[in-house]
């Protein structure tokens, strides 16, 4: 660097630059990873608001009369209670349109390919609406399904797209689907009277016979809901696009 | 998903989609409340600031940017931490490697490198010496790398503010560098 170079007053843009490329290099404070403050933060959040979150999940859900009619034919049981293990045990039972959801445990654990469920063989829609125990919805979002499986001597009908899983059920008699989850406690969809799960969790098959549930798998974000009295899990479309498939089940 | 997808999510009291938030933006909170003068108080600084954002979510203005409007909090929960404190909210910083990859000079000669990590030191040295909102206009706008509209909010002034605090700061920085050259 010369005498004259720094007798030369700094060009503003000169300046601005210099200011931003040491920015760019001055060492702040050690940063935690990203999910740790997530995780951290989550859990504040969790402990001073879990009244209040509790409250507000009831209190935002308002229903149109005809879901609320609807809502209150199939809101067999809700059961909310917290026990004294804590964080891993289950903090509470959720059962709805014929689907029980345990929330509050680790979330499940991988467990392989999906096993079909009992007696399930592939059939053409027609022939599944003559056998199911139900009427069979089809959205018309989806249009015709690319695969249909009817399973359980047609407690369960099974409609399928690319990317896209549609189980249909009895939803009025028992528990057909059993759910277990990590928090958070699924949300309460209002447009179509159900519940959606943001996260992976852990779904098993209940027989109609009773009995221990078959075989867990692990389920991506799914929507649960009602139409008529027919249970519904969709499982596979984001948040937005499943309350668009579901709204269009007629 | 996008900020506004996220933010709508979470005002239904979805954590996952806040999770996405807080994982978005925990670098440059932190680096906020550091620049700021939050020092080794950053990390608590942040997760308070994200705590409140969450429970303040419904005074978001949709359809605006979410980065500022959180800095903001985090300037805020800096200054309450530096005011409770009773100190100077400083530049809880120091030059960090020896030499710039994108600095002046060839980066494989020691000496230019020398000159170089002097230069930054002294301009270091003379933001710190700034009037304080002088300081925080140069820290938002160079350090952070703020557009004026986002620092303007982040430091809940106007943008004529600003512009003229900036103004005024890098006048004095050109001045004190320039007077140094000379020593």
């Amino acid at each position: 660097m010369s005498t004259s170079d720094d007798n030369d007053p700094i060009a503003p843009e000169d300046l601005e630059a210099r200011l931003r490329a040491l920015g760019e290099g001055l060492a702040v404070p050690p940063v935690p990873p990203p999910a740790d403050v997530a995780r951290a933060v989550r859990a504040r959040i969790e402990d001073s608001g879990a009244d209040d979150r509790a409250r507000r999940r009831w209190a935002a859900w308002r229903p149109s009369p005809r879901v609320a009619a609807a809502a209150v034919a199939v809101l067999m049981a809700v059961l909310l209670g917290a026990t004294p293990q804590g964080r891993a045990a289950v903090v509470s039972v959720l059962r709805f349109a014929g689907v029980e959801i345990h929330v509050g445990g680790a979330g499940p654990l991988p467990t392989g390919a999906p096993s079909p469920l009992p007696g399930e063989r592939r059939v053409t829609l027609e022939e599944a609406r003559r056998t199911a125990r139900f009427a069979v919805a089809v959205p018309s979002a989806l249009g015709e399904p690319s695969d249909v499986r009817l399973a359980d001597g047609g407690r369960v009908v099974t409609l399928l797209w690319p990317g896209v899983r549609l189980d249909e059920f009895d939803g009025t008699l028992g528990v057909v689907w059993h759910k277990e989850l990590g928090e958070p406690f699924p949300e309460q969809v209002g447009v179509v009277g159900g519940w959606w799960i943001p996260r992976s969790h852990g779904v098993s098959y209940v027989p109609a016979g009773g009995g221990a549930p078959r075989e867990e798998r692990v389920a991506g974000p799914t929507l649960i809901w009602q139409h008529k009295l027919v249970g519904l899990r969709l499982e596979g479309p984001d948040r937005a696009e499943a309350l668009r498939i579901a709204s269009s089940v007629r | 998903m996008d900020d506004d997808e996220a933010v709508t999510r979470a005002l239904a009291g979805d954590l996952d989609a806040y999770e996405v938030l807080v994982t978005r933006y925990s670098a440059v909170a932190h680096r906020t409340a550091s620049l700021l003068g939050a020092a080794d108080e950053a990390e608590d600084v942040v997760q308070e600031a994200f705590v409140k954002a969450f429970r303040h979510l419904k005074g978001f203005r949709r359809g605006s940017s979410f980065r500022p409007w959180l800095l903001r909090i985090v300037a805020n929960e800096t200054h309450d931490l530096t005011r409770s404190r009773g100190r100077r909210s400083d530049l809880a910083v120091r030059l960090g490697r020896e030499r710039e990859p994108y600095g002046p000079g060839d980066p494989e000669d020691p000496e230019g490198a020398a000159v170089d990590a002097d230069g930054r030191s002294r301009l270091l040295e003379a933001v710190r010496a700034l009037p304080g909102g002088e300081r925080e206009a140069v820290v938002c706008r160079y350090f952070l790398q703020l557009s004026e509209a986002e620092t303007a909010e982040v430091l809940g002034v106007r943008l004529g503010t600003v512009k003229s605090r900036t103004f005024r700061a890098l006048r004095r920085l050109r001045e004190e560098v320039g007077r140094e050259h000379f020593g």
